[in-house]
């Protein structure tokens, strides 16, 4: 459709100029894995599930800021009136919404898993394949559930405490499936044991992503009632 | 709400409640095993089915709400939420209680107890959602939303969690008494407890939802009231007067 | 006769939960307009015209009574109607950091039009910011932003518009241009609502005049019109 395509063209447009620039993602990945590596202790760096664990909750990080930004886009200027004014599909809002914060968080999630490999001392090969796989699975379920649950913490009071609160519990299963496919992954282990945990993650995305495109119309309107 | 289908409920779940109490302590034989803590059991299991039932219907609410657009639905999702919210914690509690002489521990992350605590952190943030966003016109919607999403995932934090657990035997896993219900007024034990529990939640749910009702109420008569003062305030002194005089 | 393009009955807005509910915003106001006419309404600030242009674009639903645009009530207007208003308010709904080339073929492309930036091209003509085509919105002054704002709301050729205090602060020259593109508009056969705190006249178009004040709206005497408009002018000079 057009109309969703010069919307992704718009948002791409301006992350590319919004002047926070991705070395500021960068960094923040970098601090992330930082503090855990401190927090966890030395040994847990020869730990191939610490690994994995750092690089879910560096992705549930980069998750909420990415949504966060993604939306705040249309703030400046009451653009997000222009848009529910026009005859765009609501829904199509949240498509192009997700994909901004998609590309985010695989951004923020590629130089973690670079840090990761660094300090983890992973194995560099097939293996990380698979693991970029399974994180971009889980950034897509995260990125939708997020675009969806920041609409509503937008407008909300203590809104930047309302997005993991009621974000992180609803994750909770895609984080337990994604951390676990994470981590056998990493240790080589064979595609039938990863296999259950990936089916989980899909599950989880493709129900965030029907419900985020199905009920984000009611949350992205002005007073409606 | 009727006043007299309330205070029956009332009565009624009191009276399955006192019964209930009945069996747990003096009518059902202790279990084998665990012995006489088991019957932590009979408030347990009916706290759990309250706690997921109630949950359901915050989310069925949810859906009324946003397709039908009758504030009525609100009212019953977040009385629903806030009554569920109490069985959940009990239900957290009761388990904890029933980990420690068991398993020594006050906390143990059996699936079934990691699923409640999920499901109690989901009615945490839908009410503090309520709680921060009563200032703004769509707050039914947004809890409408968040009940309906969260809903959809328990059951993939169900399977994800019983999945997670059994990869790990390593940890204590709190076996779940209902299975080897041998005797037969173990059963019917169980039963009452249930039924009582579902009339306790029944009864607190009707309660508080009367209340949202009656404030729903209010605004719509404040709102009317508002409409009136200024169209009195249009009028020449003495008209108004006339027409209080004469609705009075 | 043929249909309004807008009509309400009853509509009334009342903001506020109880127990704060404040004073109604707009009260019992029944209004109709014809197609291919035009209405301006005066009224002081927080009188409740941008409330009204809100409710009537479909961005906001009333407490009571209800609004028809099109014939279609304004809480579910379908796509193929929402393409038929433009609208303008107090934020222009222009990205500071894209172009004003970018956001006319934005807006655009998201109305269909099938060569967004032939489109875009020849509005920022229209408005005079074709010089400016490619600088970043965020250095507009309020005039240029207003201007490309107009043309953001016209650009689709909209059957209505709904202007909320289009002149507002503007400089003559582009009060002007945006006065022009207003007639051109209703030239072609557009209805136009329009709101201000005064009344400007729009040469060549005849507006049925209304104020709104405590939430009721009502016609407007022709005096109250030229005094408003005399005020108006006296504020503009005195650069207000």
């Amino acid at each position: 459709m057009g109309a969703l395509a010069a919307m992704m063209r718009k948002d791409l447009r301006l992350e590319l100029r919004s002047g926070r620039s991705t070395i500021a993602l960068v960094a923040l990945s970098l601090l992330i894995m930082v503090v855990l590596v401190f927090a966890l202790g030395a040994s847990a760096t020869r730990r191939v599930d610490s690994a994995a664990g750092a690089l879910w909750v560096a992705l549930i990080f980069s998750g909420m800021l990415g949504a966060t930004r993604a939306l705040n886009s249309e703030s400046e200027n009451g653009c997000i009136r222009g848009l529910l004014l026009s005859p765009l599909d609501p829904a199509a809002i949240f498509v192009a919404k997700l994909g901004a914060s998609f590309i985010f968080m695989a951004i923020a999630e590629a130089a973690a898993v670079l840090l990761a490999i660094l300090f983890f001392n992973l194995d560099v090969g097939a293996g990380i394949a698979r693991l970029a796989g399974v994180m971009l699975l889980g950034a897509l379920g995260f990125a939708a559930l997020a675009t969806l649950l920041a609409a509503i913490s937008e407008r909300t009071r203590a809104g930047d405490l309302m997005l993991p609160l009621l974000a992180v519990p609803m994750f909770v299963p895609a984080l337990i499936a994604g951390v676990k496919a994470s981590s056998l992954t990493l240790s080589g282990a064979p595609p039938g044991a990863i296999s259950q945990w990936i089916r989980i993650l899909a599950a989880f995305d493709v129900l965030f992503v029907t419900a985020g495109y199905l009920l984000f119309e009611h949350v992205v309107g002005e007073d409606q009632d | 709400m009727n006043r007299t289908a309330t205070n029956s409920l009332g009565a009624a779940s009191l009276l399955l409640m006192l019964a209930a109490l009945f069996m747990i302590f003096l009518y059902v034989p202790s279990e084998a095993e665990q012995g006489i803590v088991q019957r932590i059991f009979y408030f347990h299991a009916p706290l759990a089915w309250v706690a997921f039932m109630a949950f359901g219907l915050v989310a069925i609410s949810g859906i009324f709400y946003l397709w039908l657009g009758d504030s009525i639905w609100d009212d019953l999702g977040y009385a629903a939420a806030e009554s569920g919210m109490v069985f959940c914690t009990l239900m957290l509690v009761s388990g904890s209680m029933w980990a420690k002489p068991i398993w020594g521990a006050w906390w143990t992350w059996d699936s079934r107890l990691t699923t409640t605590f999920v499901l109690w952190l989901m009615y945490g943030g839908y009410l503090m959602l309520r709680a921060m966003a009563d200032d703004t016109p769509q707050v039914a919607r947004f809890g409408a939303v968040v009940g309906i999403v969260a809903a959809l995932d328990v059951p993939i934090v169900i399977v994800s969690v019983r999945l997670w657990r059994t990869i790990h035997p390593a940890v204590l896993v709190m076996r779940n008494g209902g299975h080897g219900l041998e005797d037969p007024r173990m059963l019917a034990t169980l039963g009452v407890s249930m039924l009582a529990f579902t009339a306790l939640f029944a009864w607190l749910l009707l309660l508080r939802f009367s209340e949202l009702r009656a404030r729903t109420r209010l605004a719509g008569l404040a709102q009317r009231l508002a409409m009136a003062q200024a169209a009195a305030n249009d009028m020449p002194p003495g008209a108004a007067r006339g027409i209080a005089e004469g609705a009075s | 006769m043929a249909a309004p393009v807008i009509e309400t009955h009853g509509l009334s807005k009342i903001y506020g939960n109880a127990p704060m509910i404040r004073e109604p915003v707009l009260r019992e106001i029944d209004f109709r307009l014809l197609p291919g006419h035009g209405a301006f309404v005066i009224g002081g600030n927080g009188a409740g015209k941008s409330t009204l242009i809100s409710i009537l674009a479909g961005l906001c639903a009333p407490s009571a009574g209800v609004a028809l645009v099109f014939g279609q009530d304004t809480r579910s207007l379908a796509a193929r109607y929402r393409k038929r208003i433009g609208m303008m308010t107090h934020q222009s709904m222009l990205y500071p950091n894209l172009s004003a080339r970018e956001n006319l073929e934005f807006y655009a492309a998201l109305y269909a039009l099938p060569d967004p930036a032939a489109a875009a091209a020849g509005w920022l003509e229209r408005v005079g910011l074709e010089a400016v085509a490619d600088v970043r919105v965020r250095a507009f002054s309020r005039g240029m932003e207003q201007r490309l704002a107009a043309a953001r709301a016209m650009i689709a050729e909209p059957a209505l518009l709904l202007l909320d205090e289009p002149f507002a602060a503007l400089d003559a020259e582009s009060a002007a241009m945006v006065a022009g593109l207003i007639r051109a508009a209703v030239m072609r056969g557009a209805t136009a609502m329009l709101t201000a705190h005064a009344a400007a006249e729009i040469e060549g178009v005849s507006f049925d005049l209304f104020e709104l004040s405590s939430g009721r709206l009502l016609p407007a005497k022709e005096e109250t019109f030229k005094e408003e408009t005399r005020r108006g002018r006296l504020r503009s000079l005195l650069g207000r």
